[in-house]
């Protein structure tokens, strides 16, 4: 094989999956949620990273992702064992003095706070883990406590300094990623810094920061609200104003996030085959737009779906006259129907725009991903060599204790 | 018969174009992979050691359990994947397997479920029941006066209430404090109940741990008889005698958990986790509310005032409209007219209704809170 010409061929990353297929996906995970009083999740979970991996086709060959849905299932056992202390903790705590409860709670917090970083970092570790490309699998090694340690100290910072040190968090703790990923015997690198997330985020920041408080103080001094109660309600062109300030949050957030993920993911590295990622600001928006259209348009179905419900049973209520009417009213009044009526609405609510966003939202972000990418000598990974397996199932599901598991 | 393929051996990233063969003639039959261009062979797997994995459409993965996890046949195109699926029929037979044994684990498991909330719904319930008693009432008194000082804290948004009548000794409070008494007497309750009358705009009572309990004053001005006052108050005594408040703490400290698993998020701050924490929750607390309404009946009876008045003086203050109605497996409180129809089904007419305070100390009770003045008028602004 010729150096020069592989040196120079650069490998295609291809997304083949469509929305209706993920669709049916979600859609068959939600029915059969129901009857399985939500462990179905499990499996949902898994046939959702099966049809994001396997049409993900990098270089003419698809990832695979060979985790079970039986290992979620264990994980999440595992999890629960997490929990307990935590739960005797709270219990404890609701018997003691209010300042001790406050104290209490807050701490209870920041545990949770902590775990968190722990679950994402070992949910990642499962996934790469999970994840096999021309038969390797990938790795997450470096240690899930001192990344949570590192993200919470971070955090800390944050706080303190109202978010502007976010740049240096971000590039720290993607570096911490990064560089401890393996794909077989061969580690990735990062070479991207701060200064990748420093302009987009002071940026985004300051604009919004402007135009919030703008509009805030905009309202206030020409007094175009009204009070209701303790509750200040907005006049029409505070409302306008509103609005704008979330199109403005929309479109910058559009911006910074496919300005950093182009700018860092670029920089990523495995030996000598290099990542370029190009993001369009617009697609990303595009879909925003989508899914704010996509929740009106569900709205709209789901009221128009209950107005012919409830307008078909009183046409048959008045139908069969006056007895009937009093009958179905009585029936109305039973608090078991009503609950699961209110049970099936919630669902049915939560279902739709559940699927709305994994359809619109995660499925754009990931397409969007896939086909922005590109591998530059692809051939110098031919010589990776597989590592041995991995079996750890904890880290998922504490993730999926926490809901913090993406994808 | 032969179908083009992807290969890899698991152990480098090194793919390659294959073929695929079926050697019929061997034993067993085996499926041969041969260089794309040279035809040499590069491995043999026996038919009874490949098996199928999930892979997107007009894909097929073939793996083999004896060589190394990440060795893979990677068959595309629908000609290819028919041409292999027919070669191969034990693929498509071990993955009908393999999904069918996926569903009786997704069964199990909802089965496990399923009995543990069973278990859970009726079983908490009976579980706090008996581990109550083991509850030392000190502790319950405790815990009692954190509640109260936190509920002090809550109604007057940390100012310090208004106690309608200090004087332990006056009239009033010496009325209540016999009727205690007289309603605890041979119980053989751990507890003696202290009734602190509040004043407050909101009709309601109500029982903490350990005894503590606490009268509204707007309750009292609704109530139009001494019977009508004693039925809510020997209610919420029943509360005290049945534990009530330690029990709910006992069964409410687990449902989190429970709802949590079902749902996943063991967080609980989800909406959801709230809605169904207070379903469960108040199944039990809509049971103590009947058992305490049973107590005050037989407390009536006992002391010979009548039962009624507990449920009149209810539907006064807390009519139950058309939302209540929707609301009411989300209250704590069963639904008045329900709690009347079990009151009257309790009550056996009293032979001779005496009244269970005097003149005197009714007017006294009633006096201990009087309605607040109006608010004062406006000073008229001077202009000078």
């Amino acid at each position: 094989m010729n150096d020069t010409a592989s040196a120079a061929r650069v490998g295609r990353v291809e997304f083949t999956g469509s929305r209706h297929e993920l669709f049916g996906i979600v859609i068959r995970g939600y029915a059969l949620m129901l009857p399985t009083i939500g462990l179905y999740r499990f499996w949902q979970a898994t046939w959702k990273r099966r049809f994001y991996w396997q049409n993900t086709v990098i270089d003419g060959d698809p990832l695979e992702y060979t985790g079970t849905p039986t290992q979620l299932l264990l994980g999440f056992f595992f999890a629960l064992a997490f929990f307990l202390p935590i739960y005797v903790a709270l219990f404890v705590l609701a018997m003691q003095e209010s300042t001790l409860v406050v104290l209490g709670y807050l701490g209870i917090g920041l545990i949770v706070w902590f775990l968190m970083g722990y679950a994402t970092y070992r949910a990642r570790d499962f996934r790469l883990s999970r994840t096999l490309w021309r038969g390797i699998r990938f790795d997450l090694r470096g240690n899930a406590w001192a990344y949570a340690l590192r993200r919470f100290l971070w955090s800390i910072l944050m706080v303190a300094t109202l978010g502007l040190v976010y740049p240096w968090m971000a590039s720290s703790l993607w570096k911490y990623r990064w560089r401890n990923t393996w794909f077989g015997d061969r580690k990735f690198d990062i070479a991207g810094n701060w200064r990748a997330f420093a302009a987009p985020y002071y940026a985004t920041y300051l604009l919004n920061l402007l135009t919030i408080g703008g509009a805030l103080i905009w309202a206030v001094s020409t007094h175009d609200f009204v009070l209701v109660g303790a509750l200040p309600v907005p006049g029409a062109l505070s409302w306008l104003a509103a609005i704008g300030c979330v199109v403005v949050f929309a479109l910058s957030l559009a911006w910074y996030r496919t300005r950093t993920a182009s700018r860092m993911l670029s920089t990523v590295s495995c030996g000598e085959a290099a990542l370029t990622v190009r993001l369009g600001t617009g697609a990303l928006f595009g879909q925003f737009v989508a899914y704010v259209f996509g929740v009106l348009g569900v709205l709209l179905l789901l009221g128009l779906t209950a107005a012919l419900v409830l307008g078909g049973i009183y046409a048959m209520a008045s139908a069969g006259g006056k007895a009937d009417a009093a009958s179905i009213v009585s029936m109305f009044q039973s608090g078991t129907l009503n609950v699961a009526l209110l049970i099936v609405a919630y669902l049915v609510v939560l279902g739709a725009f559940g699927m709305l966003a994994e359809v619109v939202l995660s499925f754009g972000w990931w397409r969007l991903l896939a086909r922005g990418a590109s591998l530059s000598n692809p051939d110098s990974l031919r010589s990776v060599r597989a590592t041995a397996e991995d079996r750890a199932l904890i880290g998922q599901g504490l993730a999926d204790a926490l809901n913090v598991g993406a994808y | 018969m032969e179908f083009a393929a992807r290969y890899t051996d698991g152990l480098t990233a090194d793919v390659r174009d294959v073929l695929g063969v079926i050697d019929l003639a061997a034993d067993p039959v085996a499926l041969v992979i041969l260089d794309a261009q040279s035809r040499e062979v590069i491995d043999r797997w026996p038919a009874l050691d490949v098996y199928l994995l999930h892979s997107r459409m007009a894909e097929l993965r073939i793996a083999n359990r004896q060589k190394s996890p990440g060795a893979r046949l990677a068959v595309a195109g629908i000609a290819d994947t028919r041409s292999a699926l027919a070669a191969l029929p034990t693929l498509a037979q071990r993955q009908r397997a393999e999904g069918w044994g996926q569903f009786r684990i997704l069964v199990l498991a909802t089965a496990a479920l399923a009995s543990v909330i069973v278990a859970y719904l009726y079983g908490i319930p009976l579980l706090a029941d008996r581990l109550v008693p083991y509850v030392p009432p000190a502790w319950e008194s405790k815990i009692g006066d954190t509640a109260a000082a936190q509920v002090e804290n809550s109604m007057t948004k940390g100012k310090g209430y208004v106690l309608c009548d200090p004087d332990p000794n006056s009239v009033g409070n010496r009325a209540i404090a016999r009727f205690v008494a007289n309603v605890f007497d041979g119980l053989g309750s751990p507890f003696s109940p202290h009734v602190t009358v509040v004043r407050s705009p909101i009709a309601n009572a109500f029982a903490l741990p350990g005894g503590r309990t606490y009268y509204l004053s707007s309750l009292i001005q609704a109530a139009r008889t001494p019977d009508e006052f004693a039925g809510v108050l020997a209610h919420e005594l029943g509360h005290v005698y049945y534990r009530h408040g330690m029990e709910t703490l006992l069964a409410n400290s687990t449902t989190g958990l429970l709802v949590g698993f079902v749902l996943g998020d063991m967080t609980g701050i989800s909406a959801a986790a709230a809605v169904g924490t207070s379903l469960i929750d108040n199944r039990f607390s809509r049971r103590a509310e009947a058992q305490a309404d049973r107590f005050a009946a037989e407390t009536a009876q006992r002391l010979g005032f009548s039962p009624k008045g507990l449920v009149d003086l209810l539907e006064r203050v807390a009519r139950d409209d058309e939302f209540s109605r929707a609301l009411a497996l989300f209250s704590n409180h069963p639904l008045t007219d329900e709690r009347r129809a079990a009151l009257e089904a309790l009550a056996t007419p009293v032979a001779d209704p005496r009244p269970i305070f005097t003149a005197a100390e009714w007017q006294a009770i009633r006096d201990m809170c009087p309605p607040a003045p109006p608010p004062p008028l406006p000073k008229p602004v001077s202009v000078l």
